[in-house]
């Protein structure tokens, strides 16, 4: 059983890795997914061996959570990579940061 | 053995996942990700769960490929090396060993019972609340569609 939650471990720490070094929001995007895989594999897991349903129960409504948090953060990606050009978080910042300073010298 | 090696082939792909540099090979690291979870689940006897692990996997990679194919060209970025390639699988294996090798007794008591149909009855009540988000989500998402619009019309 240990073994599963070892995984997820596994899975979490990859996910929260790429979530704070990567700079491309595909990256993150994939990071939560990973994130969120972590999370809803302990569900299955922890619960199938006693051939409970619960584990499933509770997998079927994460997974509705995840596909909500997917599309906001996909429709954020297009829509950030479409008015910037860019989807690459640090570059976005550099731009912000040379508007405010363009902002505060005019 | 094979859900051992399905457990180091879920960490190497995730590890491939973040850390490959082109977008599409991602995707593709990410999608072996949910193939050999939804494996996993079915080895494991939760077959329910593994028809939806691979139903949402195969349209969140349906979306994440054509995302990705569109925005691969600014993403391309100098070849992986096969040495790099290797430390990343490399880690990946040895991330997946505790996960191989450790094991302990399972919890045995839990406050729900019965089969998938009987706990999802049970749980109904949290399921309308997740249904309610889900509308919600979509309500927002025609919103801000609409105002774009109404935005863009307006200029």
């Amino acid at each position: 059983m240990m073994d599963y939650v070892i995984l997820s471990i596994a899975l979490l720490i990859i996910g929260v890795y790429g979530l704070l070094t990567k700079r491309h929001l595909l990256k993150v995007f994939i990071s939560v997914e990973l994130i969120a895989t972590a999370a809803t594999l302990n569900f299955v897991m922890l619960t199938s061996p006693q051939n409970l349903g619960v584990g499933e129960a509770f997998l079927v409504l994460a997974f509705s959570t995840d596909t909500c948090v997917s599309a906001v953060i996909l429709a954020l990606l297009i829509y950030v990579s479409k008015k910037y050009g860019t989807a690459d978080t640090g570059e976005l910042v550099r731009r912000d940061k040379e508007y405010e300073s363009h902002e505060e010298a005019a | 053995m094979i859900i051992e090696i399905l457990a180091a082939g879920i960490v190497v792909s995730a590890c491939l996942a973040v850390f490959v540099d082109e977008a599409v090979y991602a995707v593709t690291a990410l999608a072996g990700t949910f193939m050999m979870t939804s494996l996993l689940y079915a080895f494991d006897g939760a077959v329910f769960a593994a028809v939806f692990q691979f139903v949402l996997g195969v349209g969140t990679l349906a979306v994440l490929f054509l995302s990705g194919e569109t925005l691969s060209e600014k993403t391309v970025s100098a070849k992986p090396s096969t040495k790099s390639l290797l430390v990343v699988v490399a880690s990946g294996v040895l991330l997946s060993l505790p996960a191989v090798l450790l094991t302990v007794s399972s919890p045995k008591k839990t406050a729900y019972s019965g089969s998938f149909s009987q706990v999802l009855w049970q749980l109904r009540a949290a399921d309308v609340i997740i249904q309610g988000l889900v509308v919600l989500t979509v309500a927002l998402g025609i919103f801000i569609v609409l105002y774009e619009k109404k935005t863009r019309s307006g200029e």
